[in-house]
């Protein structure tokens, strides 16, 4: 009896398993073999980054760069004379997603390369996958450390913050003479949790003094008590190393208290709700930094500026001119290469220097990290957002 | 084994079969705590999280062997299970079900502030040990000594005190002990599917186990059917292959997993397979075979 | 510090305490946990935002959130939760308000995207001092609305012909039902009283922190449901204690623990308090049936 039991167990267990490799080969014999990308008439590129979830605010502008930049391509001929397909799956922000996703692109839709995600954390999940199926990434947002030490396949352009944030921590001493300071992270926000040790570490470099660390939490809208300990601090400053909802939130509720503090952060400061959900509590009370900026921007900047505004009725942020500028690279790369083929066009891609993107000029090092320059210092003004403090250059190492 | 499969397989639905024998092992687990022993958890991602966390330092830290780390991800998620069971003692249902929400959400807040783990950063460079053959393999044996276990002395106790706590009680079942262990084995499971989710995640974080990954294990043991090792299969290969089928209508994709799941309840109420037990089906099977027993 | 930490609190508790009033109403009725409630609060929050930025005065758009939201309250006890009455688990029900609860979250965000908006400055905020604590007239209006919503409530629950209804439901539900109580129509009386609370704590959240998005419901439910069970699951005065001592003991942890462990705080502290008082602080503790 008991053998009986195993034995069907493992039957039904087996039947599973049949279904299963059923669908996959019905699935394998609809498309060309595996290892072969792009063996139809079009290039397919596949879209990493969340369309819902709380990380979505990054994926929708960046969905938009990338099917903006890629109807251009078609209107002049797509690459090497191939039409260019972007596929848009919603990775949701979570890990289990982009995996399945990743997977999904590499082999079932065979694209010949992934753009994305914004984030660094599902970016490294969805690196290892690329990496391993030798299928070129090319993130448009990770901006934390280890990512482009997985492998040669996996590329990036943003701005680091390991450059970046020195470089804004000289202007608050130097320039501005803001000594002691406060730092606030997010802490369930990966982002966040990593750049506070490096803003820590350029305070303390240059001679600053943090007198007060506090932390909150990503969708959370109660930052009451904290603001009331910041207030009790007295810091010159206040450094904040989330995303702008919560910025916005805390300047908020700083303002209802009569606390009048200046907020410093990173690029995860960028987005139009920033000026929104802040209103008069954040202008010209917040300042952060970022590779791209659509106040006094440069000539490729202004042209994307004008299309994307007329194609989509509202302005960019930096994710859609990331996601802009990494079609592009890669369009260009393949040109260069004349070929589609990851392994081969990748070469090219690590030659990149001194490209003249939309989100500011960039360049791969040896190690296939970019560096941007300048970094410009943005703030609120009035209407407009983001307005353009400053631009401080980055020298290239 | 597993290099004759990633040939054979297309790697995206080798992924999802894994990831559904991962999900097995997890909720079979869950429905060991409420399915067949009554005690509403809705903190079942804590315990994988312990498991995912423990197993995978062990690996990265200590050059741990792969079973060794599933071992130690196990025992870690066991001993909180454990923990975690003593105050089912006093409480029951709905307080029960909030002191392991609770939990739940302490264990993530700690591994938000937990420097090993890399805190929100997650921690990422998990060798990927976890395979096919591993995943399967384990859910055969978890299958074969959770339905021992079920049919046992101790498993049926498990049902009486589900039915009815005071009649278990005089009738001699120590409910006390039984609670805790049923506790305890329940959270060994969610260790182990734990560990071998992050050996195949290679990157993982806080926030991925967090109260909707709770939830959702939940959803597949009642969905599947309650305290029945079939349904909650079924649940799980449900609830893990619809999403991705359902990946075409992409926006409207949970909009329809929730008016499902309200549909399906209000029509099998009861899961599914509700209680049909694999000897249920065995009877079913035999009968269909024409050699009852 | 300390007291305007206690009144950051008191606020922060107010909230938490509206939204539990309707999980313990619904819960001490019908045993069910009503998953999709903090969607309900979300729901009210985001219409008392269209109505102030369609122009509506403050106090019109309070009542129409929470007329909107009782409609809502009682359409989903119709359609998700009453087929199962009778003849299914709890749990079943459980699963199905789960689903109510993705459900309505999915359809704000297919409406108004993931972001969180602004709610627009409709009460003009000013701070007075009050010796050496800082007050600011919002809080103080929160906290008045909150505790007259509750007043009310624990009125109509004692004194009016329904409210009398209700009791006796909690009490026994078959026995009611001998007694001549229209059982459904409490059940769906007390799924719209819940669910308008929850929609004037949603305004309320709004117009003080400025700020709705369709995940805010989440969390709060979690919070709320955390608070109800911690006043005594069922007990409408214990929902009140348990948000105003959840968000106070969450504010205290902030500012004299640590922030980082705020939440792992806050579960600590209800799970001892459940351990040593496992029907919770106001809970009536019921011998069990044989």
């Amino acid at each position: 009896m008991k053998g009986r039991f195993i034995k069907r167990t493992a039957l039904l267990l087996c039947m599973m398993m049949v279904f299963s490799l059923l669908g996959g080969c019905a699935s394998n014999q609809q498309t060309p073999q595996q290892g072969a990308p792009a063996a139809g008439d079009k290039i397919k590129l596949g879209f990493l980054g969340a369309l819902t979830g709380s990380v979505a605010n990054y994926g929708i502008p960046g969905q938009k760069g990338m099917q903006m930049a890629i109807d251009e391509l078609n209107a002049e001929g797509g690459i090497l004379g191939k039409q260019v397909e972007g596929i848009y799956y919603d990775n949701k922000g979570e890990s289990s997603e982009i995996a399945n996703i990743t997977t999904k692109y590499i082999t079932v839709d065979k694209v010949s390369a992934l753009i994305g995600d914004p984030t660094t954390g599902l970016t490294k999940v969805a690196a290892d996958i690329a990496q391993k199926n030798k299928m070129v990434i090319f993130s448009s947002g990770a901006t934390g450390a280890g990512v482009v030490e997985i492998g040669d396949y996996v590329f990036r352009n943003t701005l680091l913050d390991t450059v970046a944030a020195p470089v804004v921590v000289d202007w608050m001493i130097n320039d501005k003479g803001w000594q002691n300071l406060a730092v606030i992270t997010s802490n369930n926000n990966g982002y966040s949790t990593a750049l506070t040790p490096i803003f820590k570490q350029a305070i303390t470099e240059q001679g600053g003094t943090i007198i007060a660390e506090d932390t909150i939490n990503d969708g959370e809208t109660d930052f009451s008590a904290q603001v009331t300990k910041l207030k009790n601090a007295g810091a010159d400053a206040l450094v904040f190393t989330g995303y702008y909802t919560e910025a916005a939130l805390i300047m908020n509720e700083a303002q209802k208290k009569g606390l009048d503090i200046t907020m410093v952060g990173g690029d995860g400061l960028y987005g139009q709700d920033l000026a929104k959900l802040g209103g008069t509590a954040v202008e010209e009370k917040v300042v952060f930094y970022a590779g791209f900026s659509t106040d006094q921007p440069s000539p490729e900047t202004a042209k994307f500026l004008t299309d994307y505004r007329a194609k989509f009725n509202e302005d960019p942020d930096m994710f859609s001119a990331q996601y802009y500028d990494a079609v592009m690279i890669i369009a260009k790369a393949m040109t260069d290469a004349n070929s589609t083929d990851p392994s081969v066009y990748k070469a090219e891609l690590a030659k990149l220097t001194d490209y003249p993107g939309v989100s500011g000029v960039t360049t791969f090092r040896a190690d296939r990290e970019p560096t941007k320059s300048p970094v410009c210092l943005l703030t609120v003004k009035g209407e407009t957002f983001p307005a353009l403090l400053d631009k401080l250059p980055v020298e290239v190492k | 084994m597993d290099a004759f499969l990633n040939q054979t397989i297309d790697a995206y639905y080798l992924r999802i079969m894994i990831i559904i024998g991962i999900n097995i092992i997890l909720a079979l687990g869950l429905n060991l705590i409420t399915g067949v022993t009554g005690q509403l958890s809705m903190g079942h991602a804590g315990f994988m999280s312990l498991g995912a966390y423990a197993s995978a330092i062990l690996s990265i830290q200590l050059d741990a062997p792969f079973a060794l780390a599933l071992l130690g991800g196990a025992l870690v998620a066991a001993f909180f299970g454990f923990l975690i069971g003593i105050p089912t003692l006093r409480l029951e249902g709905d307080y029960l079900a909030m002191v392991t929400i609770g939990f739940a959400e302490i264990i993530r807040v700690f591994f938000l502030n937990f420097g090993p783990g890399g805190k929100a950063v997650g921690l990422s460079g998990i060798p990927q040990n976890t395979g096919f053959t591993v995943v399967w393999l384990l859910v055969l044996v978890v299958i074969i000594l959770n339905r021992q276990l079920l049919t046992s002395r101790v498993g049926r106790s498990f049902y009486a005190i589900r039915e009815n706590e005071i009649a278990a009680e005089s009738c001699g079942i120590n409910t006390t002990r039984v609670k805790v262990l049923a506790f305890t084995v329940g959270s060994l499971l969610g260790g182990l599917g734990g560990g071998l989710y992050s050996h195949y995640m290679y990157y993982i974080n806080p926030q991925d186990f967090g109260f909707m990954k709770s939830i959702e294990l939940l959803n597949m043991v009642v969905l599947g059917g309650m305290g029945s090792i079939p349904g909650t299969i079924i649940g799980v290969v449900l609830l893990t292959s619809l999403p991705e089928m359902l990946r075409i209508v992409d926006e409207y994709r949970l909009l329809f997993y929730g008016a499902l799941l309200v549909i399906l309840m209000i029509f099998r109420p009861n899961g599914l397979l509700g209680d049909v037990r694999i000897y249920d089906i065995k009877k079913w099977w035999g009968k269909k075979g024409g050699r009852g027993t | 510090m300390f007291w305007e930490q206690l009144l950051n609190g008191l606020t922060l508790g107010s909230s938490y305490a509206l939204i539990a009033l309707g999980y313990t109403m619904v819960y001490g009725i019908i045993q069910l946990i009503n998953f999709a409630h903090g969607e309900v609060y979300m729901f009210g929050a985001f219409v008392g935002l269209f109505l102030v930025t369609a122009g509506a005065n403050i106090f019109v758009a309070l009542l129409g959130a929470m007329a909107f939201c009782m409609l809502l309250g009682m359409l989903i006890e119709r359609v998700a939760y009453r087929p199962l009455r009778g003849k299914s688990t709890r749990l079943s029900a459980l699963i199905s308000a789960i689903g109510v609860s993705i459900f309505l979250s999915t359809l704000m965000v297919l409406y108004r995207g993931p972001n969180t908006t602004r709610y627009p400055a409709v009460l003009g905020d000013s701070t007075f001092q009050l010796g050496s604590l800082q007050v600011s007239t919002l809080q103080i209006i929160i906290l008045v609305i909150a505790a007259l919503l509750m007043v009310v409530l624990e009125l109509a629950i004692k004194k009016t012909r329904v409210g009398k209804a209700m009791r006796a439901c909690s009490q026994d539900l078959e026995a009611s039902k001998l007694m001549g109580v229209n059982v459904n129509r409490i059940i769906s009386l007390t799924f719209a009283t819940g669910s308008a609370l929850a929609a004037a704590g949603g305004v309320m959240v709004g117009i003080y922190y400025n700020a709705v998005w369709p995940y805010m419901g989440t969390m709060a439910g979690l919070k709320a449901f955390a608070a109800a069970v911690l006043g005594g699951i069922g007990s409408v005065p214990g929902a009140m204690i348990g948000g105003l001592s959840l968000g106070v003991l969450e504010i205290m942890g902030i500012a004299y623990l640590s922030s980082s462990y705020k939440d792992a705080i806050a579960f600590a502290i209800l799970i001892l308090v459940l351990i040593i008082r496992p029907q919770g602080l106001l809970g009536q503790k019921l011998s069990k049936k044989v």
